[in-house]
């Protein structure tokens, strides 16, 4: 055979090997269950116990951790391709209206009502993953909002107690900071899951609301005396009172302030928040205490997330998935890992009245359980709205207040650009 | 039969069925792709809504009356023209003095080429730590002295700058490998040469260095800007888009039209318009070099 044959042949064999890849179906691992979750004490932490799913069921799992930015390109890109390459996927409620729309997601209503648990599932969490009278998904966090203080800074500020109000905030802040320690850190980084988290806890304290009349009525409705009153304690609680470089902050930046003593108080999530109270994972835990989330003229509003698990619409083993999402949600699986990774968000009353994980959170704070079932109590269901076009609306909205909290735009101007853009994207 | 220059004889008679792969792959992995995405910038394809029946050039005009287009079209041209010269400026400057004015430190090429194989999202992550005062080295340092150093990503040109600068790390050794590999092509007699009729060091180097250079430094620039046009992790990890939308770039912006406003056709318009630009930018380049080259 000649040289040139040779090459001739061994081109084509390479293309068709490229060719060959490129055209395969991405599903190449052989487990029985595929699972993708976004990156939170819980998943990472489920993800350790692949070896029980298997224990219990018999069914292989990879669970796939990945990052909250990238884990929603990931997923749209599974889900509109249709590659059928994931068996049970994280499910934000905030993210569930959008998913049903567009037909992403198989509806798991007869597998739960067949469940012999069902009613130990804390009823609110349950009950937000039901949309057009189907279930899409089961819960396994439901998160809120707490504020966590340095009982030490506050008192050298000349302060017993923590403030109780956004106003009494401004007054401990400006205290603390004249101590030499920043005040306060809070999510100030532009997303929907990120600063706008946090943000609408002062919004709506001050009476401020992102529509006329939820859900009848979706005139946009930032742009009010109330709401340019809320951005403006928040802008200047964080510029004013914030540590250096607030204003790119996230859920990490903040959490890492306060467990490393870098800042009095924050105000996130329960989850993180019982992080900071952790000595294994805070350097000050032992001067850290809790508090509920500061009120406003127009009450408490403290956020509320609540994160499950759903089934993509194109899995090809539906009956494994269920199980998968059935043991993870479990009483067995959530006591397990409230216990191990001090994961406080659970959503079945049974993990609430077991007396080892009572124990664990006494050991992390004593109020702690108790002060989580107050906010979850305080919270309502629609704090950021209910609708598909949310995640664009919370992402537009989310940049022009972090527009204003870093002085590229004043408050009132974020607010009307605010407006503006919801007004264009519901119309869309 | 037609004979190809530069192919050996043993070649000559199958050359053209022996570029057959390469062909069918680029067809297949490059203009495939290419052809789907202009299609698809002439539909209207919203991922929750899905296809609306219209055709047409709809996407296009919209993008001149988007004020957020031409606002990331103002963050990318910053971002690169800026990224550009330093990289350029940088990478020349190393490469210049490793092989013309401390020769003897030669060896160290392969620490300057360090920052090159480090992965975007790593070099992100390691730019983000410097520039976030709570984890960074350089505030802690200064801390113990009183002084306090302002955060540069929550301003509109300072997270512009830290973008710059992290790609500008990232990427100067690109330019000094090339600028090396020229500088070894330049005859050393012309130095010589120069020198004897009495051209001091910067004459040499002004007069008859750089003119020399000139084709690899615009080939270098040209392949450089059309790298900075793709910003992505850098952005994405290190600033998120903001403060605000101030690092928003083109590329940027068509993620955000794609994936969070699911409006996947007018995601793909932007991306045809960034290609025709680097396209149309590449081609005048390109002529320029010619030019310069045959000069």
């Amino acid at each position: 055979m000649t040289i040139h044959k040779k090459l001739m042949q061994l081109s084509a064999a390479s293309l068709a090997v490229i060719t060959g890849f490129a055209l395969t179906p991405t599903k190449a691992v052989a487990e029985d269950v595929e699972v993708l979750l976004f990156s939170m004490p819980f998943t990472r932490a489920l993800a350790e116990l692949e070896a029980d799913f298997e224990a219990k069921t018999g069914l292989t799992a990879k669970i796939d951790v990945i990052g909250q930015d990238v884990f929603e390109n990931r997923i749209t890109l599974s889900f509109t391709g249709k590659t059928g390459d994931l068996d049970v996927v994280h499910a934000p409620v905030i993210q569930l209206q959008r998913w049903v729309k567009a037909g992403w997601l198989r509806p798991i209503t007869a597998e739960t009502a067949a469940m012999a648990t069902k009613d130990d599932i804390l009823a609110g969490p349950l009950d937000s993953f039901v949309v057009n009278g189907e279930q899409w998904g089961l819960p396994f966090l439901a998160g809120t909002g707490m504020m966590a203080y340095r009982t030490d800074l506050l008192s050298e500020a000349g302060f017993d107690e923590p403030p109780a109000t956004w106003e009494e905030m401004l007054t401990v802040a400006a205290a603390v900071k004249e101590k030499g320690t920043p005040a306060l850190a809070m999510r100030v980084a532009p997303g929907q899951g990120f600063n706008m988290f946090v943000y609408p806890q002062i919004m709506r304290a001050y009476g401020g609301k992102f529509f006329a009349d939820y859900p009848t009525d979706l005139t946009p409705s930032m742009n009010t005396p109330e709401g340019l009153q809320g951005l403006e304690v928040y802008s200047k609680l964080m510029n004013d009172y914030g540590p250096e470089g607030i204003g790119n902050f996230n859920f990490g930046e903040v959490t890492a302030a306060m467990q490393s003593g870098q800042v009095a108080m924050i105000i996130d999530e329960s989850g993180l928040i019982a992080q900071t109270l952790d000595p294994e994972k805070s350097q000050f835990a032992d001067k850290i205490s809790i508090a509920a989330v500061p009120s406003g003229p127009a009450g408490r509003s403290p956020a509320i997330a609540v994160h499950g698990l759903g089934i993509p619409a194109d899995a090809p083993n539906a009956e494994a998935s269920f199980k998968f999402i059935e043991w993870a949600t479990s009483e067995e699986t959530l006591t397990k890992i409230a216990i191990s990774a001090g994961f406080a968000d659970f959503t079945r009353a049974s993990v609430a009245d077991n007396s080892d994980v009572t124990e664990r959170f006494k050991s992390i704070h004593p109020d702690f359980l108790s002060l989580r079932v107050q906010m979850l109590n305080d919270a309502i269901g629609h704090y950021r709205p209910l609708i598909p076009q949310w995640p664009q609306i919370g992402q537009a909205v989310g940049e022009n207040i972090n527009a204003a909290v870093n002085g590229i735009m004043s408050n009132q101007e974020a607010l009307e650009a605010a407006d503006e853009e919801i007004a264009n994207i519901l119309a869309e | 039969m037609q004979d190809y220059v530069g192919v050996q004889p043993v070649f000559q008679r199958n050359y053209n069925r022996m570029l057959l792969p390469a062909v069918i792959a680029v067809g297949i992995f490059a203009v495939l792709p290419l052809a789907g995405m202009v299609a698809l910038s002439l539909t209207d394809f919203h991922l929750i809504n899905g296809w609306d029946k219209e055709f047409g050039l709809k996407n296009f005009i919209r993008l001149w009356n988007d004020r957020r287009f031409m606002s990331s079209l103002n963050v990318m041209m910053l971002l690169s023209v800026f990224g550009v010269i330093f990289q350029v400026l940088l990478g020349l400057l190393i490469a210049v003095g490793l092989e013309k004015i401390v020769p003897k430190w030669r060896f160290m090429r392969g620490i300057f080429v360090v920052p090159f194989v480090v992965p975007a999202v790593a070099v992100a992550l390691i730019w983000l730590s410097l520039f976030t005062p709570t984890l960074s080295p350089i505030n802690a340092f200064f801390d113990l002295f009183g002084i306090t150093v302002p955060a540069i990503l929550t301003t509109q040109y300072g997270a512009v700058a830290a973008i710059v600068i992290a790609d500008t790390w990232a990427s100067y050794p690109f330019v000094m490998l090339l600028i090396l590999a020229a500088l070894q092509g330049i005859s050393g007699d012309l130095d010589e040469a120069a020198s004897i009729d009495g051209a001091t060091k910067m004459q040499i180097f002004f007069r008859i260095t750089l003119p020399l250079l000139k084709p690899a430094l615009l080939m270098v620039a040209l392949f450089r800007f059309i790298e900075t046009l793709k910003h992505f992790p850098l952005i994405f990890i290190m600033t998120n888009g903001g403060p605000g939308r101030t690092t928003q770039a083109t590329n940027y912006y068509a993620y955000i039209q794609t994936f969070q406003s699911s409006n996947v056709s007018y995601g793909a318009a932007i991306a045809v318009f960034l290609f025709l630009f680097a396209a149309v930018i590449s081609f005048y380049v390109a002529r320029a070099n010619m030019r310069i080259s045959d000069a």
